[in-house]
């Protein structure tokens, strides 16, 4: 579990490493790091050198955090084994936007050291012409709609599957239709985005035009696609649990796949843009300064409408307008929502459970998962050596213990308070089936051997 | 038709589209009949809010540039007859332009001889 944490982890870092490094490249036009810059300019040794010091800092970066996670190894940060990895990724996260934030200060001091000075009015050039034809050359949209379609199948099975709903809970199955729908909706964002009207001629405009849309569609049509496949296989592997790693391999495959697609379109439109324009992009005179109203690293412009804008650099997303109303709550709310998660992390890894009993019932006191069990509901008590396959469906499941709702293999549905390291465990079997079950142990085989012999003796019942 | 929105400008986005879709069928760029794109399409592609295009629109409407159906969009007007040409309006703000240009020292046979430059760009 640890392992499999680690490595995702390592994914991860990888992951965001790519992006950072693909910062640099200029598929944005006259872009480096997100700050405008000329050809010519961007070839000069300075510029370089600052694109280099940045390359360096990237990998450092991934090696330190590589490095880093080997400290889970270590006792005293295993036992809070998850919420130090959340650490580590967010951290990660945030020194990789600083790291960025950064460089583009050396890139826009470069400039203004050197007066590169470009034009700040913005010209954007519309062709009516080409306005006309939109929507008419891209991959059919009947395709992400049949994807769209498809993500409910797991959906349709858990409906024709009681047991499967035990192990799966059927709103759980709306996940993937609710991201397939979000595709859909980048689709027809594709469609209908800005496409470039440099040249004077209509003609090439619309050449230029049906080209980009069809990159574009295409792009969003296999990132549909990729999720699709994805789903299918991730609901395979829950329902039949043929292992954690038939989830980790297609999640890696997923994002990987995320990656070369998006680098894929932003490498086709920068050549087809080149074909088209090479000669009106040779011309800088419609070079602009991009750079819009940013304070404290965000995109801040009470006059601007939007919610969510581009950020400055394209491939990394999109970013809240803090200017906008809206755009403070949400800011506030994803807040608070790290918060919450990184509170809920601690809390599970740091609490332990503890068993009471207090005469006629048994109390197992756990964060969130609270449990009291009458003595007239125990039907018996029985000791476990090794726990059969089993699969969380609401609780917590940690490197060093695990609590809640559980399904397990020839016992149904359980409720289930065990330690990695306890030995074995304590099964007591209660009336009904919701849960039919309750299995605990303690912190080490000593501790799980006390707790049946406190328990059969307080059940006064042994098997 | 290229239309050319300078998005710092002075001169507010939709007098921008409106001037350059005037020039546009003064030079014969754009013609009787011709559709023009939908105001979500337009405003899509420029960035900008919808309103901004419709009030573009409207004020082309109400000058008899252009008509407005709801299955085929926006039109050129084909029957551009739309009345009186030098309205008061026209003359008022004519009028306007020559008299700054005499405030800046211009004598009358520079302005008619700019004058008349301009009225070959626009009827060439």
């Amino acid at each position: 579990m640890l392992m499999t944490l680690i490595i995702i982890s390592w994914v991860i870092f990888g992951i965001m490493a790519a992006f950072m490094l693909s910062y640099t490249k200029d598929l944005q036009h006259h872009q480096v790091l997100g700050v405008t810059l000329s050809d010519s300019h961007r070839e000069t040794t300075e510029v370089q050198d600052i694109i280099k010091g940045y390359k360096r800092v990237c990998f450092l970066l991934f090696l330190l955090f590589i490095a880093l996670s080997f400290l889970l190894f270590l006792p005293f940060a295993r036992s809070y084994a998850e919420f130090f990895l959340l650490i580590l990724v967010l951290v990660y996260f945030i020194l990789h936007g600083w790291i960025v934030h950064i460089f583009q200060q050396k890139l826009q001091e470069l400039k203004q050291e050197k007066g590169w000075i470009y034009r700040q009015n913005r010209i954007v050039r519309v062709d009516i012409n080409v306005l006309k034809e939109k929507g008419k050359a891209g991959v059919s949209a009947a395709w992400v709609w049949l994807f769209f379609i498809l993500s409910f199948l797991p959906t349709v099975y858990l409906l024709f599957s009681p047991a499967a709903r035990e192990l799966y809970p059927i709103g759980f199955s709306f996940i993937g239709p609710f991201c397939q729908l979000n595709i859909v909706f980048l689709y027809y964002r594709m469609l209908n985005s800005h496409t470039p009207a440099l040249s004077d001629n209509t003609e090439i405009n619309k050449a230029c035009a049906r080209t980009l849309e069809r990159i574009r569609t295409t792009a969003t049509t296999l990132i549909a696609l990729s999720m699709l496949i994805f789903w299918l296989l991730f609901n395979l592997a829950l329902c039949y649990r043929e292992g954690f790693i038939l989830i980790i391999l297609p999640l890696i495959a997923l994002l990987a796949a995320l990656f070369f697609i998006a680098f894929w379109q932003q490498k086709r439109i920068r050549a087809a843009e080149n074909y088209f324009f090479g000669s009106e992009l040779q011309d800088e005179s419609h070079l602009y300064e991009k750079e819009a109203c940013y304070k404290w690293g965000f995109y801040y412009d009470p006059n601007d409408p939007r919610l969510m804008v581009p950020k400055r650099i394209a491939s990394m997303g999109w970013t809240i307008n803090i200017g906008h109303p809206a755009g403070k709550f949400l800011g506030l709310g994803i807040i608070v929502l790290v918060l919450a998660i990184l509170i809920f992390v601690l809390y599970g890894g740091a609490k332990d459970y503890v068993i009471k009993d207090s005469g006629s019932q048994i109390t197992i006191d756990a964060p969130m998962y609270d449990l009291s069990i009458e003595k007239s509901k125990i039907v018996s008590v029985s000791t476990l050596d090794d726990l059969p396959r089993s699969m969380r469906t609401n609780g917590y499941g940690g490197v060093n213990k695990s609590f809640g709702h559980f399904h397990v293999d020839g016992y149904g549905k359980c409720m289930l308070y065990m330690y990695a390291k306890g030995g074995g465990y304590v099964v007591l079997k209660l009336e009904g089936d919701n849960p039919g079950y309750v299995i605990v142990n303690g912190k080490t085989p000593q501790e799980t051997e006390a707790l049946y012999r406190s328990i059969t003796e307080w059940v006064k019942i042994k098997e | 038709m290229i239309l050319k929105i300078d998005m710092t400008s002075d001169i507010p986005i939709y007098q921008q589209i409106r001037n350059q879709i005037v020039f546009a069928v003064a030079k014969g760029d754009l013609k009787p009949g011709d559709d023009l794109p939908s105001v979500r399409q337009l405003a899509q592609d420029i960035g900008v809010n919808p309103m901004t295009v419709n009030k573009a629109y409207a004020l082309l409407k109400e000058e008899g540039i252009i008509i407005i159906d709801r299955r085929h969009g926006a039109q050129i007007n084909a029957s551009n007859n739309s009345g009186l040409v030098f309205t008061k309006d026209f003359d008022q703000r004519l009028e306007l332009l020559l008299a700054e240009a005499r405030m800046k020292g211009a004598s009358k046979q520079e302005v008619t001889t700019h004058l008349l430059s301009l009225i070959d760009s626009v009827f060439q």
